[in-house]
């Protein structure tokens, strides 16, 4: 069954405000079971298991995210990060099971404590059809600062 | 002769307070690169780094710019990367193979060894044009101590055996005993940095006060954790009263301004779903490394030091070994720091065991994990309030009454006592205030090489 475009643009759209305004439960309710939140560090195309990310989350490590950030222990994010991003370019397939790979790119500026930081990156999600919405099951982030010195990406990204 | 100090050290760094222009004031920052990065054994990589002939890394000594580069020969040498006519960098990745460096200026071309190969239209220069003598500058003193890769801007001082002294020990128990060659370290560099002077990333990374406070909310959910998964494997993960006052883990000063927390249990869990795989190798020479470990260290223990990494060591001035992770700390202003996080799997451990190594040092380390931006977040609120200084002193008296000696004859302490920044200051005062005559004699010989030529 092909997948709405529209419908997959607007779930990332919605996807990407609630980690604009640090709606964490939200966020992860997002996620299914066998999710994989990725972000790799140094280059796009590693080898996790060979090579260091700087997020590689399954379903209990996010658990355990959302609930350091809401903890309002995690000095990092108290306070938190302002932010606001643009998601475009969007590349959608369909894939096998009913699941669709949408790539996208963004542009996120994020203010915290005076200072304002741009993040730019293209995210390829793997969107799974449940109950007429989508789940999250799989989300990689393709940083262009991926391989610099980065002082603070404990915000959603 | 004493050097002609702007500063009066001994004043600024007492045995119980330091004064808190050591972390802003520039005057301090340029004697530190002058008297401890510029002229004492700095931490530089690892041969794991440049595992092939050609593999380089960029690297800094103090503010220098290095190339680590393996040769043809197997040689791993440190050359400075600046062109011996006109000053250009040869190199520009930060990593790579090469089979020289050709200055992309007036096209001088250097072998991986630092020798000149050539140079374009050489008739220019007559006969005064010494190839031989033109190389890249190599840094006067390497030191390689189990794959670990020092350097010394020095032409004379110590050696590197002498430099660390007990703290080899702990580089042994880092690898879990691996061979230097075993050691992989091709899995990526965590870099982060931060606005704030490069000692308190130092000092914090030997701090036992500060975890339970500092790092409550990845305690909390270490907790929350063993709640929710009530399994034996996950009820041994994490012990959160170590760091308490009355906890098991202890402070050493292994001397030197090398010093350790020894915590001797678990730190890291990997927080994710599965739990942790069976330590097992793939070879015979492996397995025998791990049954090594094990008669030294217990099974257990060893089992753990091969998942998460044997030890949580600083070897003075710039290199951390937490964890399976090797962190070096780069000065770059008063106020700005750079650090590089470069986690290690070892050649003979199974992939399953390597990738838990991966996601353990992920859950607390780097800029997006549960541990290390915190940390981060407050150099940067130290570095704005030392802005007041009516009281300029920072206290660094913890437990200085209850210091005592242990069988092997090194200073220990409790976990949360200061023990470790007294060492610290100790040798860092040491080196502020030694003799220059090393240092002077480095500059002597490089202005006469260039007049030579």
């Amino acid at each position: 069954m092909a997948v709405d475009r529209l419908q997959v643009e607007q779930f990332i759209y919605h996807e990407a405000r609630l980690m604009d305004e640090n709606r964490y439960d939200e966020w992860l309710a997002l996620w299914d079971d066998d999710a994989l939140y990725w972000v790799p560090s140094n280059r796009d195309d590693i080898d996790p298991k060979r090579e260091v990310s700087l997020i590689y989350d399954d379903r209990v490590r996010l658990g355990t995210r959302i609930l350091r950030l809401k903890s309002g222990l995690a000095h990092a994010q108290e306070p938190k990060s302002r932010m606001r991003r643009l998601v475009s370019n969007f590349e959608i397939e369909n894939g096998a099971d009913g699941e669709v790979t949408a790539n996208s790119n963004f542009l996120l500026a994020e203010l915290r404590r005076g200072r304002q930081d741009i993040f730019a990156g293209r995210t390829i999600h793997r969107l799974r059809q449940v109950d007429g919405g989508f789940k999250m099951a799989y989300k990689k982030v393709l940083l262009v600062n991926n391989d610099e010195y980065i002082d603070n990406l404990t915000f959603l990204i | 002769m004493k050097t002609q100090a702007k500063f009066d050290y001994d004043y600024l760094v007492q045995t119980d307070k330091i004064h808190s222009s050591l972390y802003s004031e520039p005057g301090v920052f340029s004697d530190e690169m002058d008297r401890i990065f510029h002229r004492g054994w700095v931490y530089v990589g690892h041969v794991g780094e440049v595992p092939n002939s050609g593999d380089f890394r960029l690297k800094k000594i103090g503010l220098q710019p290095v190339i680590m580069v393996r040769d043809q020969s197997g040689k791993v040498n440190l050359l400075l990367n600046r062109c011996r006519h006109r000053g250009s960098t040869v190199c520009q990745s930060e990593r790579g193979n090469t089979r020289a460096f050709r200055c992309s200026y007036h096209g001088w071309t250097y072998r991986l060894n630092g020798d000149l190969s050539g140079v374009p239209y050489p008739e220019g220069y007559g006969d005064s044009l010494r190839k031989d003598e033109m190389g890249l500058t190599h840094v006067p003193r390497v030191g390689i101590y189990r794959g670990f890769v020092f350097g010394s801007m020095s032409p004379a001082g110590i050696t590197l055996e002498e430099h660390l002294g007990r703290a080899a020990r702990e580089l042994d128990l880092f690898s879990g005993l691996a061979d230097a060659e075993d050691i992989e370290v091709t899995s990526g560099v965590h870099k982060y940095d931060f606005k704030a002077n490069w000692k308190m990333a130092v000092e914090n990374s030997m701090d036992g006060y500060h975890p339970n406070i500092v790092h409550a909310s990845f305690v909390d959910a270490l907790v929350e954790k063993i709640k929710n998964k009530p399994s034996p494997e996950h009820q041994v993960a994490f012990n959160p009263s170590s760091f308490a006052a009355d906890g098991a883990g202890i402070t050493r000063d292994l001397g030197g301004g090398h010093v350790m927390l020894d915590y001797g249990f678990r730190m890291y869990d990997p927080l994710n779903r599965d739990p942790m795989p069976t330590v097992r190798a793939i070879t015979a020479a492996g397995e025998e490394k791990l049954a090594e470990l094990s008669r030294q260290c217990g099974a257990e223990r060893a089992a753990d030091m091969i998942r998460e990494g044997g030890t949580h060591t600083f070897i003075f001035p710039n290199l951390i070994l937490i964890g399976l992770q090797m962190r070096v700390v780069q000065p770059v202003s008063p106020t700005y720091t750079e650090v590089c996080l470069y986690p290690t799997l070892l050649k003979w451990l199974t992939p399953e065991v390597n990738a838990i190594r991966l996601r353990s040092h992920e859950a607390f380390f780097g800029s997006a994990s549960f541990g290390g931006p915190d940390d981060s977040e407050i150099f940067e609120r130290v570095q704005a309030g030392i802005v007041a200084d009516l009281d300029p002193w920072m206290i660094i008296s913890r437990g200085m009454k209850r210091e005592h000696i242990d069988d092997e004859g090194l200073t220990i302490s409790d976990m949360t006592d200061e023990l470790t920044q007294r060492a610290i200051w100790k040798q860092w005062k040491k080196m502020m205030t030694q003799e220059a005559g090393a240092g002077t004699t480095r500059k002597r010989a490089s202005r006469t090489a260039v007049e030579r030529a």
